[in-house]
């Protein structure tokens, strides 16, 4: 059978378009988890990493997180998070384990980017704004935040597009979403199968890189885009 | 079994990987030269290859682990080319990777695939009486609602129940496949999990799954009161422990050798397997010293 065939079995199984293990399960799942734990790490480190771009400190810290959240690696965090949680009485097959290692592979890049990006804005432009008599709060929201926001919504991108490719991990720990057709067809020897499922992934992520670039134009200040 | 589970894409990689590095070693084995022994990467494979290693040292013979190797796709090659001589083996296993007949007679099962694996110039000696085979293992409530003891029991009720085993799982002719054409049965669902590590496991204890995929000696089985559900109709063929070695040290060491090991084999039951690997995988037990004890035990090395 050849590669083309095995794909074309694969797409003309019944089950593949319904049923709990069909492509539209799978994709909702892969989504899902894949926003949640982007949103989820960024309620968590946005915040504390815009604070420190406005103090103008933490690009020590920043420096140390990425390079940390480069070197951990994702399915290190997945198999001791899955442990722990069932341990703790949590169902195998809940994405509980998967999240965890997400938000872990999400984090960093938004950290540092939130960092870096408010850090880059002029300081005689925010010296500025404070000698207009600006508070605090107006010199971060009014000019920082929206001067950073290209490098933002930068470090949200890569996070996404990141998480994306690595919920495929998922599978290995008896969770659903698009990997499930890669491990199952790589167990199960399906060439089928498997293309399916890494294409699919491979989709999703260029459709969230191109996404996030239309929303990376939109949320730029008028005066920060650049011609095209 | 754990040895059908796998990948042969794996297989091959880290085959390669090995043949690579372990280039240059391996000659024709003499008289003297340590015997090699390696074993699978599983518990119940390490305990056994160190009885057989623990128990050529203490008759003199001079011995090279290679312990944890890999999977069969690993093990097989490596003992072809002699870049290790003896490996604790599983008849019916090795048999369907030979691509001989399966079956649940022990000594056919010995015969037709000890005939496959000498034309590759590997031998199996003597088979022990202890075997390791497919279970299908329910909770002691499961087994209780349904009045569950055999597989043939499930027949009625396979319809309300979920499975959980490996991804192949349903590809593969020991697991639903041979479920399906043997006996019959259609699950409510199919869940992928392991090849019996602890997703499976977890997920049986957590009530995910209501009939698991684990093997005969598991030691969880017993620690957790599960039912394995007996095989009545004979799906899995038989899985009895037996030394795959070289021939070509099998000439070079002779009958000795040969006696040395027929009597290890013999001394192992399937009630030492099912204790030994509870030892190692629940209390987290050297299966080094594990083995040592086993040989004390039965008299192989003295205290």
């Amino acid at each position: 059978m050849t590669v083309w065939e095995s794909v074309g079995e694969f797409l003309s199984d019944p089950d593949t378009w319904s049923g709990p293990d069909s492509i539209w399960v799978r994709l909702g799942e892969h989504i899902w988890v894949s926003v949640a734990a982007v949103v989820i790490a960024g309620v968590l480190v946005l915040p504390p990493a815009i604070w420190l771009g406005h103090i103008r400190r933490g690009s020590d810290i920043a420096t140390a997180v990425v390079n940390i959240g480069r070197a951990v690696p994702s399915f290190g965090i997945l198999a001791i998070s899955f442990l722990v949680l069932v341990q703790m009485g949590a169902g195998v097959g809940e994405p509980w384990a998967v999240l965890v290692a997400l938000i872990a592979l999400a984090a960093p890049p938004m950290f540092t980017n939130t960092i870096a990006g408010i850090q880059a804005v002029e300081p005689s432009t925010v010296e500025c704004a404070r000698g207009m008599g600006l508070t605090e709060r107006e010199v971060l929201a009014g000019v920082e935040l929206p001067l950073s926001m290209p490098l933002i919504m930068e470090g949200i991108r890569i996070a996404f597009v990141q998480v994306i490719a690595t919920a495929t991990l998922g599978a290995l720990v008896a969770w659903g979403g698009l990997g499930r057709y890669i491990v199952d067809g790589f167990a199960r020897q399906d060439m089928g199968r498997l293309i399916v499922g890494a294409v699919l992934v491979g989709l999703l992520a260029i459709v969230a890189e191109f996404g996030f670039s239309a929303i990376q134009r939109v949320t730029t200040p008028r005066g920060l885009r650049v011609a095209r | 079994m754990r040895r059908v589970f796998r990948s042969r894409a794996v297989g091959a990689i880290l085959g390669l990987a090995l043949v690579v590095t372990a280039c240059g070693s391996g000659d024709g084995a003499t008289d003297g030269d340590p015997i090699k022994v390696a074993s699978f990467n599983f518990n119940e494979s390490v305990i056994v290859a160190e009885i057989y290693a623990q128990g050529l040292e203490a008759n003199e013979y001079a011995v090279e682990r290679q312990l944890n190797l890999g999977n069969r796709e690993v093990v097989k090659p490596a003992l072809e080319d002699g870049e290790i001589d003896l490996v604790p083996e599983y008849t019916g296993s090795v048999g369907g990777f030979l691509g001989v007949e399966q079956t649940a007679d022990s000594q056919v099962m010995w015969d037709t695939a000890r005939t496959a694996f000498e034309e590759l110039g590997v031998t199996l000696l003597a088979f022990s009486p202890a075997q390791d085979k497919n279970a299908y293992v329910v909770t002691a409530e499961t087994a209780a609602e349904f009045g569950l003891t055999t597989v043939s029991d499930l027949q009625p009720v396979a319809g309300e129940l979920i499975f959980g085993g490996p991804p192949e799982c349903p590809e593969r002719p020991l697991c639903l496949q041979g479920l399906e054409e043997v006996y019959g049965l259609e699950f409510a669902e199919f869940v992928s999990l392991d090849a019996a590590g602890p997703i499976t496991i977890a997920a049986l204890e957590g009530g995910e799954i209501d009939v698991a995929t684990l093997f005969t000696t598991q030691g969880i089985i017993a620690a957790n009161g599960w039912v394995s559900l007996e095989d009545d109709m004979g799906l899995n063929p038989a899985e009895n422990l037996v030394p795959a070695i070289r021939m070509e040290v099998v000439e070079a060491y002779g009958d000795d050798l040969v006696t040395l090991l027929d009597s290890l084999s013999e001394a192992l039951t399937t009630e030492d397997l099912t204790d030994l690997n509870r030892r190692a995988d629940i209390d987290q037990e050297d299966p080094a010293l594990l083995a040592a004890e086993w040989l004390t035990t039965n008299g192989f090395i003295e205290e």
